[in-house]
């Protein structure tokens, strides 16, 4: 990248649509990998539609949506975890996801390590992860739990470490799903003020549905409405928006049908 | 470089290559992967060398105890009820000799069924990895593969043990042994690669092993020589492809001599294969394993 407006941009995305196969029959997918050419045996369920996103570098930007809109599925194909069905994406710069915080995490092994796998994982050398480890288990503030193993830990615990890990990679991009609403007052507090610190030099892409959040970390807030952004700008405006639309509006089950795509 | 770059459903390789460059880079892509992600490789190794005996006081004791029972057993319970071929009289205790020719054989199925017992349900396993974490899946089969790995040398070491005690000595053939061990983890690795893509899809996978990997058992020369076999099938049966494995080892460890040539460039050609045909599957459906896992 030459310009410095285009190195500026982290991640663009071009009508970017993820269609997951869902199959009526159990083992209809046998017969499309060997028949696949022939015709389709699965209904493409459209979990993303037409999103066109540009972050750059520097932006906070806080997703909102309901269950099941595709905000998840959007930060794992940023992240490159699963790959769009559609569109293009471009990313620059390296990824941290905190999704899911802890499921990775092997409940026979000790915290300490889950750190060493955790660390890894995200791709940190291993001399790195030691390196850093004091700092990881102080942020933690796990205590001498770090030696037992994780099926001793409160779901809580298992969130601080997880959390603390990510918080150590030094990533240029983080994307942060949900992690938080584990943790008790005064990590969440702790968890918030690392991720306003990182905000000076890093790109955030946060999704949650504490509005207060979103308020106080973005810049940018973007609503996604099956898999379609409906409204996205400044952050206090498409928030009240959203609000008065989940008031208003019904809990439509039927979102979660495949018929209607 | 973007890290992440991606049109219509297609990742977006920058560089244009000729057909050359583009084998040479298939080729080197397994390897340079596994250099890159060594530090991962080593920290999940660690996990499932520690996941092996999790729970156990005794812990690696059984890695050499396993061994020695299989003597111990084949020692005393199957010596005179199998035609040995003269070639494998090594010692003058027949008993100790079945425990050799047995032994040598097991080594090499106990290795391989390890990996298609478990392969199929690998990236199972490995799910939240897969589906919460920027994860290079084609690893596990090598990780995996590793521990198996680090279990058999363990046997093989126990196996060198016991002939040095009741033979004397070991034949100088004994040091090309890495000559035929590092293909056949290949081709273990290949199966892997191929066996955890089709599990990932669907569970019948590891079901089906668990009906034919016992089968394998009787259809490779362990418990016999394939030399015993009539014609066609003393040759029939090197398309089972552990049979050239366990042909070369038993020659290297046991007898002393070199291979047959044709049955190493055999064991070469096998390994080669399974272990590109096998990257080349998985790497064509890791993106699909993503979303149906």
């Amino acid at each position: 990248m030459s310009s410095s407006t285009s190195s500026d941009i982290v991640v663009q995305a071009k009508h970017l649509g993820k269609a997951y196969q869902l199959y009526a029959r159990r083992n209809d997918w046998l017969k499309q990998v060997m028949l696949g050419w022939w015709k389709s045996y699965f209904k493409p369920f459209w979990v993303l539609r037409d999103i066109d996103l540009q972050v750059r570098r520097g932006e906070s930007i806080g997703i909102l949506g309901r269950n099941g809109c595709g905000k998840s599925t959007l930060l794992q194909v940023i992240c490159g975890m699963t790959l769009p069905s559609h569109g293009e994406l471009r990313v620059n710069g390296r990824i941290a996801p905190v999704l899911a915080l802890g499921s990775t995490f092997d409940l026979e092994l000790s915290g300490r390590e889950n750190v060493m796998i955790g660390g890894a994982v995200l791709g940190l050398k291993r001399a790195e992860v030691l390196r850093k480890f004091n700092s990881i288990a102080e942020f933690a503030g796990i205590g001498d739990y770090m030696d037992q193993p994780v099926k001793h830990y409160s779901m809580g615990m298992r969130t601080r470490l997880a959390f603390s890990i990510c918080a150590h990679v030094e990533a240029e991009i983080l994307v942060v799903d949900e992690a938080l609403a584990v943790g008790d007052a005064a990590f969440q507090r702790k968890c918030l003020d690392w991720i306003d610190n990182f905000r000076k030099t890093g790109t955030l892409l946060f999704v949650s549905h504490s509005m207060a959040e979103v308020r106080r970390l973005c810049t940018r807030a973007i609503w996604i409405e099956d898999g379609r952004i409906r409204e996205q700008g400044d952050p206090s405006e498409v928030i009240r928006n959203y609000h008065r639309a989940l008031v208003v509006e019904k809990d439509d089950v039927s979102r979660f049908s495949a018929a209607r795509s | 470089m973007p890290s992440v770059n991606v049109v219509n459903g297609k990742q977006i390789v920058v560089e244009d290559l000729g057909p050359a460059e583009r084998a040479v880079r298939f080729f080197a892509k397994p390897f340079l992967q596994m250099l890159h992600h060594r530090d991962l490789i080593q920290a999940i190794l660690r996990r499932e060398v520690a996941e092996r005996f999790k729970g156990s006081i005794a812990g690696w004791v059984w890695a050499v105890v396993a061994p020695l029972l299989a003597i111990a057993v084949y020692t005393f319970f199957f010596a005179g009820k199998l035609d040995l071929p003269p070639e494998f009289i090594i010692t003058s205790s027949p008993n100790t000799n079945y425990a050799l020719f047995i032994l040598s054989g097991i080594i090499v199925f106990n290795f391989w069924s390890e990996m298609a017992f478990r392969a199929p349900m690998l990236l199972h396993e490995y799910v939240h990895f897969i589906k919460q974490t920027i994860f290079p899946s084609d690893m596990l089969a090598m990780i995996s593969t590793l521990r198996a790995t680090l279990y058999t040398v363990i046997s093989i070491a126990v196996l060198l043990i016991f002939q040095v005690i009741v033979v004397g000595s070991l034949p100088w053939t004994m040091l090309l042994l890495p000559l035929i061990f590092i293909p056949f983890v290949a081709f273990v690795v290949g199966m892997s690669w191929f066996l955890c893509a089709v599990g990932a899809f669907t569970r019948d996978a590891g079901y089906l092993m668990i009906n034919i990997v016992p089968l394998f058992m009787f259809a490779t020369p362990i418990f016999y020589s394939h030399t015993s076999l009539p014609p066609p099938w003393n040759l029939v049966i090197y398309l089972n492809a552990l049979t050239g494995y366990v042909d070369v080892m038993r020659d290297i460890m046991l007898l002393g001599k070199l291979p047959h040539w044709p049955v190493y460039a055999w064991t070469l050609f096998t390994s080669f294969v399974t272990f590109y045909l096998g990257y080349w599957f998985f790497d064509r459906y890791r993106n699909v394993i993503v979303d149906v896992i």
